[in-house]
């Protein structure tokens, strides 16, 4: 008969329980080698011979108390009635460390299988362990693992049918602190065991005990302990006298010393300990004057990687468009349904094709950002980054959160809640957005090479990014010293061992990216994209104010004039005319309307109607001026490269300074639609959400304007640099 | 393990601050290593800082200073932390002979 059970995974973080996690479910939720990668709870399930299983995945802890966001979130986990079995995963190359929070979910007396994970780096650390011995001491069977390449997971499913078999007679573990300490313990356990009531019965009045001994805060709130505060302290004074440690640490003390009688007995080192690699490494890497310089020499090779792979994929992918777009020409005549063939080609090939061009480009991104993430070296730029970040009032951790940023705002906004202190939290989501995403890429890769020489781009394109960065920076301290001031909290981040990221975790991330950016650019941006089309092309005009065909003829007429001077002219009139029927559309008409507006940051309608579509996603700014140029003007040479023929346009219609204007307005206005959405729900308030709009809307607006109007007043950027 | 642990309670509180080799964490010289004595009452988030093995009797090295002057690199059982110059001048240590 089939049965139904809830498991819970639980372990430190950075133990490899996501991996075991995708191992058993069969998910595909990322990894990373830093702590705090999973920041809630996720939910998978598999089924085991005819059982099905919920396997829930939750935060990394050290701890089962709750003086973290994670730790919080665990705890309301794992004391939540209904759990048949908890898996605990360790990382058993560090097991003294790893075995601390067992004993803490041991004392649960919830049915419990133990991982020793990374068994791999235990063994070649010299580790060997008594697993018979160490089955005893925790009263429940342990598998050994080694996650990262499967190994061990169907002893873990047999181990885990065993276990499931005897959840009515598990064994306890047998866990003493000594005779003070357990005496303490009882007596406590007296007073509470009648205040129990259902909620919490499920758990032994052991736990809370031990929980209240080291006045846990959240333990302590709960409504059936109030009151017992006198017999706590007494409990705990008494302790205090015969051992001189305070309360919080005293049960930390005691467990880490039975941990150690227990590794005394039953792990043992069978050769000499060596130096490991990852020391070896982080002897340079997180050097005190070496570290900045090779993490700036990170950055700029990601950069460089990013664009150098990605150029001659993102050709294949112009040229295929241009391809299907030749294709659609040839055979769909232009009189058979002629609206619908210039939505085809001008909405919807130059819409979702501009998009889809710079696919290259963010998967690249992600590759290079997912390689630092797995090797372990985020965890080394937060160090080494900390002391300027704290010029800044923000600190290491915000850091990683910060460089995700740069591939997509919305998991680095989740990203954040690895942050203690609430206030830094705060501070580093708010200026998150400053941070030059993905979708923002394919705005500047289109238009630096528009208006810069090549001698040039390299040097806009950091620019741009550096502005970003800067005015994060900046935000971040001007929000620390007015809203969210006050003291930092304690600073503790574990820096893994470097780790040779799996080529399969690192494509697979890589992978879901690109198939999330192409579901983006199928649904949001298709859907912009023919939206936008409409309102650029409705209403249609008729009548027109000039009578164009009249004056053409006169051109034509005109004998005085050398053909090619002829040709020139009825080009000027054709655009002219052009020109008046795009502004006549929806589109021209709120552009034309807000022109006023936008008129002294150096943007006309057409970039004023781009920058509206680029609330929806970033991406939309691209394909808004393809679909508005591919209708509006011919090119003077009709050119091979689609991108290029877009350029040209847009070099005849604005100067190298507007079209910095509007990168700089893109980086720095209000984020995409999902980030707002993300930001609300991280910061659980809509008045933030709008603050920050408003905000970020304001410094783009006024930063454009100071940058054109002194651009213009010193002529710069009003001519081409070649 | 190596990392001997003494148990809970013999506490090395009392050993005299003259002792030339006790001092804070924060003034472990780089590749030093050393034994956690005590926590002085005003270290912030003890709790924390026990709960990743950081208890009077453990044995820990100074690996590293981070750029400007912030964080420290320290390895307590097997692992490396990072945690702030601030809360390691809280932490009393006694140093250990060169070997």
């Amino acid at each position: 008969m089939s049965r139904k059970y809830r498991i819970v995974l639980a372990g430190n973080p950075n133990c490899g329980k996501t991996t075991i996690f995708n191992c058993l479910t069969g998910a595909r939720q990322h990894v990373g080698n830093y702590p705090g990668v999973t920041v809630e709870s996720k939910t998978g399930g598999f089924t085991l011979g005819e059982d099905e299983i919920e396997l829930i995945d939750i935060p990394g802890i050290y701890s089962l108390s709750s003086s973290s966001p994670e730790e919080g979130v665990a705890f309301e986990e794992l004391t939540r009635p209904g759990i048949d079995l908890i898996i605990n995963v360790i990382d058993s190359s560090i097991p003294q460390r790893s075995l601390y929070l067992s004993t803490q979910l041991a004392e649960l007396h919830i049915p419990m299988l133990i991982i020793f994970n990374m068994s791999d780096e235990a063994k070649k650390k010299g580790l060997k362990f008594n697993i018979p011995k160490l089955q005893s001491y925790f009263g429940c069977s342990i598998v050994q693992t080694v996650g990262s390449r499967g190994d061990g997971i169907d002893k873990l499913k047999t181990a885990l049918a065993e276990s499931l078999l005897h959840l009515e007679d598990h064994d306890v573990p047998k866990l003493t602190y000594g005779a003070d300490v357990d005496d303490a313990i009882r007596e406590i356990v007296q007073w509470i065991e009648p205040a129990m009531t259902d909620r919490v019965r499920h758990i032994p009045a052991r736990f809370f005990a031990i929980k209240l001994l080291e006045k846990d805060t959240c333990v302590m709130r709960m409504n059936e302990f109030q009151g017992l505060d006198a017999i706590i302290d007494a409990q705990i004074a008494h302790l205090y006298a015969r051992h001189a440690i305070k309360a919080e640490t005293f049960m930390a003390d005691c467990r880490y010393a039975m941990i150690s009688g227990a590794c005394r007995d039953a792990i043992s080192f069978t050769q000499e300990r060596r130096r490991e690699i990852s020391d070896k490494i982080d002897a340079v890497v997180t050097n005190q004057w070496v570290g900045l310089p090779l993490f700036f020499a990170v950055m700029y090779l990601m950069f460089w990687f990013t664009f150098t792979c990605a150029a001659p994929i993102t050709a294949g992918i112009e040229w295929m468009f241009g391809w299907i777009q030749s294709l659609i020409e040839r055979f769909w005549s232009p009189d058979a349904l002629p609206v619908l063939r210039s939505l085809t080609i001008d909405g919807v090939i130059h819409g979702v094709g501009g998009v889809v061009v710079f696919l290259p480009n963010i998967l690249f991104l992600f590759l290079a950002i997912a390689f630092l993430e797995d090797t372990g070296y985020m965890a080394r730029a937060a160090f080494v980054m900390d002391g300027i970040m704290r010029k800044f009032d923000l600190q290491g951790k915000s850091f990683v959160p910060l460089v995700l940023g740069f591939g997509c705002n919305v998991p680095a906004i989740m990203a954040t809640r690895s942050i203690e202190s609430e206030r830094d939290r705060r501070t580093t989501i708010l200026v998150l957005p400053l941070m030059s995403c993905g979708a923002r890429l394919p705005i500047y890769v289109l238009l630096v090479p528009a208006f810069f020489a090549v001698k040039y781009q390299a040097f806009v394109m950091f620019l741009i990014y550096a502005i970003g960065v800067a005015f994060a920076m900046l935000g971040a301290r001007l929000l620390k010293s007015t809203l969210f001031k006050g003291d930092g909290e304690v600073y503790l981040m574990e820096l893994p061992p470097y780790r040779v990221p799996t080529a399969k975790s690192i494509l697979l991330h890589m992978w879901d990216r690109g198939v999330m950016y192409l579901k983006k650019a199928g649904t949001i941006i298709l859907g912009v994209s023919v939206l936008l089309f409409i309102a650029n092309n409705f209403p249609e005009k008729t009548v027109f104010d000039a009578d164009y065909g009249a004056q053409i003829m006169a051109v034509a007429a005109d004998t005085t004039l050398t053909p090619e001077e002829q040709a020139t002219a009825v080009k000027r009139i054709e655009n002219r005319r052009r020109a008046e029927a795009a502004e006549y559309t929806i589109s021209g008409r709120v552009g034309k309307f807000l022109e006023p507006a936008f008129k002294p940051i150096g943007f006309d309608w057409r970039a004023t109607t781009a920058a509206i579509g680029a609330l929806a996603a970033k991406e939309v700014f691209v394909s808004q001026l393809g679909i508005l140029f591919a209708e509006g003007e011919v090119a003077e040479d009709a050119l091979e490269d689609e991108q290029e023929s877009l350029r040209q346009l847009l070099r005849r219609a604005y100067t190298p300074l507007q079209g910095f204007c509007m990168m700089l307005f893109c980086l720095l206005s209000i984020p995409c639609l999902a980030t707002l959405a993300i930001i609300r729900r991280e910061l659980n308030s809509w008045k933030w959400m709008f603050l920050e709009a408003a905000g970020l809307f304001a410094l783009a607006y006024v930063t454009t304007l100071v940058v054109y109007q002194i651009g213009l007043l010193l002529k710069i950027g009003t001519n081409y640099l070649l | 393990m190596s990392d001997n642990k003494t148990p809970a309670g013999k506490a090395g509180a009392a050993v005299s601050s003259s002792d030339p080799a006790e001092c804070t964490l924060a003034d472990l010289p780089v590749g030093q290593t050393a034994t956690v004595i005590n926590m002085k009452p005003s270290l912030r988030g003890k709790k924390k800082f026990a709960d990743v093995g950081i208890v009077p009797g453990v044995e820990l090295q100074m690996e590293a200073h981070a750029p400007f002057g912030g964080l420290l690199r320290i390895k307590v059982m097997e692992s490396s932390l990072s945690i702030h110059r601030d809360d390691a001048a809280n932490i009393i240590i006694r140093k250990q002979e060169l070997s």
